[in-house]
């Protein structure tokens, strides 16, 4: 019945980095990973080992390069283990510091064994709150073992009391004032610590869209949905009460659907007005709530099969879009991919700016200060473009790639299952502004010739029937068999549209772009306002007024689909 | 929800690079990072400075994780030492190596427990709560007396954090000695009824590890569980769901009533009906007939279970997606459809978080839309597939849109009949994806609800991959058309004709021996206008160049059509007179559309014309023994083996009926259901959902099947539950016993329940599918004995008496609704149960 037997880790290269059993007798690590690696990539996250003693089903994620198993000898709720699994990287990200590194995990058993321990109690998840666990175990103090103990104030979040932190700070902690110390309570919020202090307090949201839209070879988008993260920095001292309002144009309502919340977040407050988290924050870094947007509206539907494909078709608000023409050129062994880019994203903004823009964005969390709009709000740039064009297995090379319009490198080796088509920042401004009168976008294009196995065997094939295709049937239209004697005739007229037809079964059926965006969401929801209530939060000094940031950001991970 | 790391490594651009350089030093990192000879380590453990203390005990444990125990094992003195030491610090890490160890030297081990029992009575709450974890986390079951002694202290104790600890050791102390259960349950009452929320969270988990089936303990608590059930973090929420849906299942009956449907919802072709059926039944039964059609069950749901299925409502929205999973469940096996409509969403939108997660909630969302499919159409967009899907991922997405492809409005029908057909021609990416999109087709036709025109959609859409030159997909489309033909061979007279057609399209010989199959199959049906000579005739022209599964096809094509035509015609007698004939209406419609087919044979062969039906004996005849001489002198031994034995077959006439018999044997219909109906009977949110029968029949070890619902007036007194009683006692103790006292006659209850409990819950569950003969017997004797008691049917007793006589069923007008719902899910047919106790009390 306990969920949790023992937890496996390996590094990137699948050597063992940790392995700690909480009950019972589980499989070894050693035996259990060789059966995990037996399984075909892509791994499903629940495997079942009937030949391990006891039969193991086997739980395992993925997360930063490093593999998370968890072994179970009897039936327990599969998400109950993968999401303790995706906490424990969480937990262990937020003590040794992000990213998750093997090297960190080596360097610091100590903290690392104390947070196992106290996560899960007998197989029972206990304890998975990072702040709760602050409480009780101490995060490894870079800072400290930087200055060699000197006793300097430290800028990392320390669940001490100012007067223990000058402690602490000398070496190693001290006994009896460890984090713990008697006099203190445990916090009235389970998700904060207590006593939060920071010498400068700071909020940072991050929403996050991932963009998935599917485009049906028409260009007509089949769907087109945005997941948004809505991400979370407090460094603020005391127990504050912070209310994030969000806005959009047709009503927050109306965008915002099936949202997940923090457990801090109110939720009445939420159902009574839309757009309005209120909350007390856990301190440090946390993801308050998830989203998604539909962005073609409840009428995608109709629309799909109405005949104007051009309004819908405008509608959709994103960066790129990409579309794919096979069977192109005398034996249909061509195809052509065209990217098509919106001209919403360069706008007002001429390339140098652009540029600039971009240089700004690179900043990171740097960027987005004092609230809404800043410079890359107004000009959003497009970076790290990548056409994606996956092709069938049969498909031997490809020749001839070439981009016929626009710029960009275009990755491929033969025998690889997909193409690679990377543009650069720069290159789509140079791209965009040799269109800028138009104001239709601009487009770019690839074009290439793939190659089939060898030709040869594909005539054997076609040979090898005795009646061979020559009419393309539809039902539809009345029967005409083809006779056998008329055959020879036609058969050196129609062997063109053999080859068409034999070479499409090597055509990509789609293509898929990746960007990411800074500063604009598809969705347009905005952040109007972040504060601080001052009569409900505790411990924030009166007149402070933590510094806000906010960033935006549209990430589309081979999310923009077309199919041809 | 998506974890912050993945989200972190969105906003990151840097994350990338340092993750890759990490990989790129960890080559070079692999080699050991320094470490003390044991000497020098043994020098720091016994070092009287913390400091060195701390920094021993830190290398220990780190070779701990390293090395094999043998390698940290000589420490253990040394190590244990430190347990008295005042530093907090120390005293966790001493813990830590302490349960690692402490198995390999249960001696050495117990002479730390006295100092581990001093902590128990620290200031400090947390090492408290500490030493009480550690205590109860020593496998050495001599101290079991002493650990249940110091949870009965952690349960009284005022820090909310030593009492989650005293909850969460009661199961580790059980396992220890089992013999301490009486103590320990009473200290989990305790517990249970605790004001703090995540001590009840963690009392409600060792619960469910130590006694499940002792509800008893859980009557006098139930109401403030359920209230604190959205302040508790997500496991306890988690471990309370689980204990509720048995609970509810056990402790609140299912109850009906009838209520005179919304005139809104009263469909129209019911008032005729009634006006009719007036006349031919006696006035009783239509009235009763009439109570029938404008009444509508509904399930009354107990107010403390309402309570539950109202307070869940909040955790829709939780970031967990095992929470969301269990509030559906929770739905889903105690609440109404409404209740599960609003989780519907939530369960959708867990397919936006890591692809771990989305794999396993697919598997859920599949299992709630086996049976509730209609919510499920809003969110098709979800169901799409994508490129970048793994295998398992887009297998469960097809058949999600396979699924809601009956219930969907006609757009969206066309929708994902083009999405289907995109993947069956166009991915050749995946020939597995070709061929699962091309089943999906076929499911989408086969279903019921599917309209025929439709049906027919999606046989052309089918019939157009004959002539692809893809052979996954021919084969997979012929498979599939097969089977809807064998399905309704009448309405598919002229899909055969098609597909022969077909036959100068299809190249591969898996897919001509598919077709030629097909018309041999259908070479007995209207035998006016069978296509099946003609067939033979042209293919016979170019057998030589056929491949061999083909020729093999040729040859019984030829032998079942010579079968049919000795039949048709026994040597002896003319045959005309015995042949059946076919309704006219249809053979007409069927020779107008496929007229031109047979006009460009009677052109092309003018041997087959209308007058020369007469002849027509011969021309099989002689077409038959062509076959055989081309065959005899075929390179295939197998191809001259089956010819010499048709031929053995077909000389005498007296063999002739044997032949039949061979050759024309009825072929099963095959059924091609949803892959996920095998998985149907198991529990959602179940690991053996997601495994299926590969973990045995019966689920995986530990799985639990559904609790059947308690039978009316067997459900333990819901006075229980009313907190009055046990809030005017004061103490926990106290409490308990009130407690304990009150549920006195309901354990007789519990008892009988269990027993009860053993009879499956419903036929689709498969672990009760061992033990369902049996049972079904003993409802059937019991149904026999006390005819009079009918009322009070179990639903053994039903599935019994349908098998003997269905006569009961139409004495009494008002359960034959009943009956009919009884095969659409198991929640529905345990309405029954209830409903007619209710009538009884009625």
């Amino acid at each position: 019945m306990s969920a949790i037997e023992a937890l496996y880790l390996f590094d990137e290269h699948n050597t063992p980095l940790l392995e700690h059993t909480y009950i019972g007798r589980p499989p070894a690590s050693s035996t259990l990973l060789p059966l995990y690696l037996a399984h075909p990539n892509p791994r499903p996250s629940l495997i079942y080992l009937p030949n391990t003693n006891p039969p193991t089903l086997l739980y395992s994620i993925v997360q930063d390069q490093l593999l998370f198993l968890c072994p179970c000898s009897s039936d327990t709720e599969p998400l109950q283990v993968l999401e303790f699994l995706h906490r424990v990287a969480d937990v262990l990200e937020d003590f040794l510091g992000p990213p998750l590194l093997a090297s960190k995990i080596e360097g610091n058993y100590d903290v690392v064994a104390q947070l196992l321990n106290e996560m899960v109690d007998g197989g029972i998840i206990a304890n998975t709150e990072p702040n709760a666990l602050r409480d009780v175990v101490e995060a490894p103090n870079f800072m400290k073992s930087l200055l060699g103990g000197v006793g300097l104030p430290s800028s990392t979040p320390s669940s001490l009391t100012p007067s223990v932190t000058t402690f602490s700070m000398a070496g190693r902690p001290s006994p009896r004032l460890g984090p713990t110390s008697a006099t203190q309570t445990s916090s009235p919020v389970p998700w904060r610590r207590a006593n939060v202090r920071h010498t400068s307090n700071e909020m940072y949201v991050d929403i996050v869209e991932t963009l998935e839209v599917t485009l049906s070879p028409s260009g007509r988008p089949l769907s087109a949905i945005a997941n948004g993260t809505i991400a979370f920095t407090a460094k603020v001292s005391g127990i504050p009460d912070l209310i994030l309002q969000l806005g959009c144009a047709g009503g927050i309502h109306n965008a915002i659907s099936l949202p997940v919340f923090h457990p801090c977040v109110r939720l009445n407050r939420w159902k009574e007005r839309p757009g309005e988290l209120s909350f007390v924050p856990p301190d440090g870094r946390f993801v308050l709530a998830g989203y998604e947007v539909d962005l073609l509206g409840s009428a995608a539907l109709d629309s799909f099969s109405a005949s104007s494909t051009a309004k819908s078709q405008l509608k959709l608000n994103v960066p790129a879009t990409v579309s794919v023409h096979t069977s192109l050129g005398s034996t249909g062994s061509d195809f052509e991919v065209r990217l098509q880019l919106n001209p919403h994203f360069t706008g007002k903004s001429s390339s140098q700016s652009n540029t600039a823009a971009i240089g700004k964005g690179g900043l990171g969390r740097g960027t987005g200060f004092a609230s809404a709009s800043t410079g890359t709000t107004g000009s959003p740039a497009i970076e790290e473009m990548i056409v994606n064009i996956p092709l069938p297995a049969s498909v031997k090379n490809v020749a001839d790639l070439r981009v016929v319009r626009g710029t960009g490198d275009t990755g491929y080796a033969p025998g690889d299952r997909s193409i690679e088509w990377r543009i650069s920042s720069r290159e789509i401004s140079t791209i965009m502004a040799q269109d800028r009168g138009g104001g239709i976008g601009a487009t770019a294009t690839l074009r290439g010739t793939v190659i089939g196995q060898d030709d040869d065997s594909s005539d054997a094939l076609d040979a090898g029937g005795p009646v061979i295709l020559t009419y393309d049937y539809d039902d539809d239209q009345a029967a005409q068999p083809s006779l056998l004697p008329s055959m020879p005739k036609q058969h050196s007229t129609d062997a063109g549209a053999k080859r068409v037809k034999a070479n499409k079964v090597l055509m990509p059926s789609c293509a898929t772009v990746s960007f990411s965006v800074k500063g604009w969401l598809p969705s347009g929801i905005r952040v109007e306002s972040l504060n601080v209530d001052q009569k409900r939060s505790k411990g924030l000094g009166s007149g402070v007024t933590p510094y806000k940031g906010v960033k935006y950001l549209c990430v589309s991970r081979r999310g923009v689909e077309c199919r041809c | 929800m998506e974890s912050i790391s993945r989200i972190s490594s969105l906003l990151e651009t840097a994350r990338d690079l340092t993750l890759e350089a990490a990989r790129d030093a960890s080559n070079v990192r692999r080699a050991p990072s320094k470490e003390l000879p044991s000497g020098q380590l043994k020098k720091l453990l016994d070092s009287r400075t913390e400091r060195d203390v701390l920094e021993g005990l830190r290398r220990v444990v780190t070779m701990s994780y390293r090395q094999p125990p043998s390698q940290t094992l000589p420490f253990f003195s040394h190590v244990i030492k430190n347990v008295a030491s005042p530093s907090l610090q120390v005293k966790k890490l001493v813990y830590i190596y302490l349960l690692q160890h402490a198995e390999h030297e249960p001696d050495t081990a117990l002479l730390s427990i006295n100092t581990i029992q001093k902590s128990l009575t620290d200031t400090n709450p947390q090492l408290r709560a500490l030493a009480l974890r550690v205590m109860s986390s020593i496998r050495v079951p001599v101290i079991s007396q002493i650990v249940s002694l110091g949870i009965k202290r952690g349960s009284g104790d005022m820090s909310p954090y030593v009492r989650r600890a005293a909850a969460l050791a009661i199961p580790k102390c059980y396992r220890l000695d089992p013999n301490t259960e009486p103590q320990l349950l009473e200290y989990l009452s305790t517990l249970l009824g605790d004001k703090q929320y995540f001590v009840t969270g963690a009392a409600v988990a060792s619960f469910l590890e130590l006694c499940p089936d002792r509800l008893d303990l859980i009557h006098p608590h139930y109401r403030s569980l359920i209230r604190k059930l959205s302040d508790m973090d997500e496991w306890g929420q988690l471990a309370t769901l689980r204990l509720m849906m048995v609970y509810g299942r056990k402790c609140f009956p299912r109850r009906t009533r009838k209520v005179k449907r919304a005139a809104g919802t009263a469909n129209t072709n019911s008032k005729p009906a009634k006006s009719t059926r007036g006349f031919y039944e006696s006035e009783s039964e239509s009235e009763e007939e009439e109570m029938e059609q404008d009444m509508e069950e509904i399930t009354v749901l107990d107010p403390d279970l309402e309570l539950l299925l109202k307070n869940c409502q909040s955790l829709l929205q939780s970031r967990n997606a095992a929470v969301v999973i269990a509030v559906a469940r929770t739905y889903l096996y105690l609440g109404t459809p409404e209740y599960l409509t609003q989780a519907i969403g939530p369960l959708v939108s867990l397919l936006r978080s890591a692809g771990d997660i989305q794999h396993i909630a697919l598997y859920n969302i599949v299992q709630v839309c086996l049976t509730h499919p209609e919510p499920f159409v809003k969110y098709y967009t979800h169901f799409l597939v994508r490129s970048t899907d793994a295998p398992h991922i887009w297998r469960l997405k097809l058949e999600l849109l396979t699924l809601i492809f009956p219930h969907a409005q006609l757009r969206l029908q066309s929708l994902i009949l083009a999405e289907l057909s995109h993947f069956s021609h166009s991915g050749s990416l995946d020939p597995a994806l070709v061929k699962e999109s091309v089943r999906a087709i076929g499911r989408c036709s086969q279903s019921p609800a599917t309209s025929p025109h439709t049906s027919a959609r999606c046989l052309k859409l089918l019939l157009k991959h004959i002539g692809s030159a893809d052979t996954h997909l021919v084969a997979e489309s012929l498979e599939v058309i097969r089977h809807l033909i064998q399905r309704d061979p009448n309405a598919h007279r002229t899909t055969v004709v098609r597909l022969a057609k077909h036959l100068d399209a299809a190249t591969s010989p898996q897919a001509r021996a598919s077709i030629i199959w097909l018309v041999g199959e259908f070479a007995g049906i209207d035998p006016e206008n069978n296509i099946a000579a003609d067939v033979l005739r042209i293919l016979v022209q170019g057998f030589a160049d056929e491949a061999e599964p083909a020729k093999l096809q040729i040859v019984l094509l030829a032998a079942k059509v010579y079968v049919h035509h000795l039949t048709a015609n026994p040597p002896p007698e003319p045959p005309k007179v015995e042949e059946p004939k076919p309704s006219p209406s249809p053979l007409d419609n069927f020779q107008e559309e496929q007229g031109g087919f047979r006009d460009e044979h009677l052109e092309s062969s003018p041997q087959i014309t209308e007058p020369q039906q007469q002849e027509k004996p011969h021309i099989i005849e002689a077409l038959y023994n062509y076959v055989l001489l081309l065959v005899r002198y075929d390179t295939s031994y197998d191809l001259r083996d089956r010819a010499r034995v048709y031929k053995a077959l077909l000389a005498t006439t007296t063999s002739t009926q044997l032949a039949s018999l061979l050759l024309l044997a009825p072929k099963p219909v095959p059924h091609i259901p949803s892959p996920s109906e095998t998985r149907r009977g198991y529990v959602l949110g179940s690991a053996s959902l997601v495994i299926g029968d590969e973990g045995g029949v019966g689920g995986l070890r530990g799985y639990e099947d559904l609790p059947r619902w308690v039978k009316e007036g067997e459900e333990p007194d819901p006075a229980l539950r009313d907190e009055s009683a046990s809030t005017s006692s004061s103490t926990y103790v106290s409490k308990y016993e009130s407690a304990r006292n009150m549920s006195a006659a309901d354990r007789l209850d519990a008892a009988a329940g269990g027993s009860s409990r053993m009879t499956p819950d419903s036929m689709l569950s498969p672990r009760s599918l061992n033990d369902m003969g049996g049972n079904v017997g003993m409802g059937g004797g019991g149904g026999h004995a006390s005819k009079e008691k009918q009322k009070e049917k179990t639903l053994d007793d039903w599935l019994a008496e349908e098998e003997k006589d269905s006569q009961s069923e139409e004495e009494t007008d008002s359960e034959e609704g009943e009956t009919e719902e009884e095969s659409e899910y198991e929640t529905d047919s345990e309405d029954e149960d209830e409903g007619e106790g209710d009538k009884l009390i009625k």
